[in-house]
């Protein structure tokens, strides 16, 4: 039973699980730095909290000030929202410990599934495909020998960590050599844990990813596929479902075996499983998420089950209270994440003072942006200022919606990628659907987005 | 003897009047003061909720101060340092040092033609224990108060020296970070060269 949400987070998904708190008639109180004290979420909310300073290790990221907070204000759970702790084992346990529910995997599950060499060997036990790989890398003797019986290229991937960070595409024995070290001491800076670990690298890929929703009682659904593949150096930026690179036989046959292979491996509470797709259409498993993701609403809008309710109806205890036929996947979603950054100047990310500002409507549009005139955007923490979401029944559909509401979208103030989005939706590869994750590198954004800018 | 500081000044006074002997003593209990009591002392003071140490044995004495609050208390941050975080929007780097933890900082309030007025704030969020009561006399420091961070007290310290005037929660209230719990009224200006002049 919960009754009273700590949420722990900021921005737009703290907004996401106050609404979805509203909808279950769970009251919700706002953990805060002192940076969001005049933010969305924090104003909204039954109640909020300062908890630190704007420097995330003594706020989002510090747990003693969380569970502290959680326990002040008479709070029976906490949602951790997405990144911070919200994969945090020992987070979970501590607030357990303290008589909490943690909305989200079990602190036994997240460890398990938390090193992402030992969850490939995992799953792959439980008959997911696998990239060919190595086991933890112990030494450079290790790294050369398994590297050369994978076949280079390789990438070099901390096993901690995620989000594209610390990642090295390595092309010869000597590259190798000369990266290990670097990646190493980047992975204990970046995640406090230096295990590296090697996988085939596969050169024109697309980024599929599966939902799934799994209770306590081993009852588990798919919500279909994601495909994330319109990425900029591994940070994606746009989503959409159906993937337009699957078949309808290829796409059921990923999400059977994903969830067939979860329910097995013991997982609980929502999830994502990630894995690349070739050329052939040929899916390999990389990692799971345990977590709601940034890109959840594709799910959302395709299914129109809540998944952020879900997660805490799972937490709570209660079953999941539907079967995999009552997952539709009707029509098409895309996502656009709309981030205060400028794509004319490398990405640069924004702070400031949002001055005009508009959000788009009409059928089939959803915006869950913590956006407000007048808001400060801080320059302390991710750039994410907001997604867009359509749906429409076809893909064209939805990518004329998704056009048309671009062109309302109005920031001022703060500079955002929305010309990026605007780029993507007029440029060939991304129309006919035949697009991999380099598509936005290969040709740089500067060069994609005057592409876009000439007519015909 | 060249010109030193006045620590070095007072013990080379005493110096010169001692036996080599006695000097001998001494530098062995300067350097077990160095290397065992004090790293002792102040092990003490990190794990413990205490804000000062003081040790006094034969002619030495030995006082550890706490310097900011929440500074070394890190007995509850073994959650928050595990690896792990996903890199998701939000994600700061858990790992990389803690620098001591600044306290917040407080505005001080001037009264019109009154004495200045500032708010001593909670460092953590937590439960409110009250400890000097108002009239207490305070330096710029001082431990007036603590705030429970689970079960660890965390000291509210006096931002200035002056007296506690007011403490505006009760024992067992929850306090955010920052929050004002108390107020302390500067002590009275130094008086002015004139009036040491008539003492």
């Amino acid at each position: 039973m919960v009754s009273r949400i700590l949420i722990a987070n900021r921005g737009e998904i703290a907004l996401r699980i106050l609404r979805a708190c509203r909808t279950l008639g769970i009251e919700a109180v706002v953990a805060y730095s002192e940076a969001d004290r005049e933010s969305l979420p924090a104003m909204l909310a039954d109640e909020a909290i300062c908890i630190g300073p704007a420097d995330a290790r003594r706020s989002y990221l510090s747990a003693p000030a969380i569970i502290s907070a959680a326990l002040v204000t008479g709070c029976d759970a906490i949602h951790p929202g997405y990144g911070f702790l919200s994969e945090d084992d020992a987070f979970a346990d501590a607030v357990r410990a303290h008589g909490l529910t943690f909305i989200g995997p079990p602190a036994d599950v997240l460890d398990k599934f938390a090193s992402k060499a030992e969850v490939r060997r995992l799953l792959a036990a439980h008959g997911l495909p696998t990239v060919p790989g190595s086991g933890l890398l112990a030494d450079e003797e290790q790294a050369l020998a398994e590297a050369a019986l994978i076949g280079y290229p390789v990438l070099l991937k901390p096993s901690a960590g995620g989000g594209g960070k610390g990642m090295r595409m390595v092309r010869s024995p000597r590259e190798l050599t000369a990266v290990l070290p670097i990646c190493r001491s980047e992975a204990r800076a970046a995640f406090g844990d230096d295990s590296l670990y090697l996988e085939k690298w596969l050169e024109d890929n697309r980024h599929v990813e599966v939902q799934v929703a799994v209770d306590k009682y081993g009852h588990g659904v798919h919500l279909w596929e994601r495909d994330c593949s319109i990425q900029r150096r591994h940070q994606k930026i746009l989503e959409e479902s159906p993937s337009p690179a699957m078949s309808a036989a290829g796409r059921k046959e990923l999400a059977e075996r994903a969830i067939k292979a979860v329910v097995a491996a013991g997982y609980e509470n929502v999830g994502t499983l990630e894995f690349l797709v070739d050329g052939e259409g040929n899916a390999y498993f990389i990692e799971i998420n345990c977590r709601i993701q940034v890109e959840h609403p594709v799910t959302e809008m395709l299914t129109g089950i809540d998944l952020v309710a879900t997660q805490i109806r799972i937490a709570a205890g209660e079953p999941l209270g539907f079967t995999q036929e009552d997952v539709p996947q009707r029509g098409h979603a895309i996502e656009f994440r709309i981030n205060a950054e400028d794509p004319a100047h490398d990405f640069r990310p924004g702070a400031g003072t949002i001055e005009r500002f508009n959000a788009p409507g009409g059928p089939g549009v959803r915006f869950d942006s913590h956006a407000y005139v007048g808001y400060d955007v801080p320059p302390y923490y991710d750039s994410l200022l907001g997604k867009l979401i359509v749906w429409a029944p076809t893909r064209e559909g939805a990518i004329a919606r998704g056009s048309a509401a671009l062109s309302e979208l109005l920031v001022e103030g703060v500079t955002t990628n929305i010309a990026i989005h605007k780029a993507l939706l007029v440029s060939e590869p991304f129309l006919n659907g035949k697009f991999t994750t380099n598509l936005l590198d290969r040709i740089g954004s500067a060069a994609f987005l005057a592409a876009a800018e000439r007519p015909g | 003897m060249p010109p030193q500081n006045q620590t070095g000044d007072a013990a080379a006074e005493r110096a010169t009047v001692r036996t080599s002997a006695e000097r001998a003593a001494d530098h062995a209990a300067l350097a077990r003061l160095a290397d065992t009591l004090v790293p002792a002392l102040v092990g003490k003071l990190g794990a413990g909720s205490l804000g000062e140490i003081e040790i006094r044995e034969d002619g030495w004495a030995v006082r550890v101060r706490r310097f900011a609050p929440g500074a070394g208390r890190r007995a509850s941050d073994r959650v928050a340092d595990r690896p792990r975080h996903a890199g998701m929007p939000g994600h700061t780097g858990p790992h990389a040092p803690h620098a001591p933890a600044p306290a917040p900082a407080a505005e001080p309030v001037a009264t019109p033609d009154g004495p200045v007025q500032t708010a001593a704030l909670a460092p953590v969020v937590g439960v409110f224990r009250p400890g000097l009561t108002v009239g207490a006399r305070v330096r710029a420091g001082d431990r007036i108060a603590v705030v429970d961070l689970l079960g660890i007290p965390q000291d509210v310290v006096a931002p200035v020296d002056g007296t506690l005037v007011e403490i505006l929660a009760q024992a067992g209230d929850g306090v955010e970070y920052g929050q004002a719990v108390a107020v302390i009224e500067a002590a009275a200006p130094k008086p002015a060269p004139a009036a040491d002049e008539e003492n």
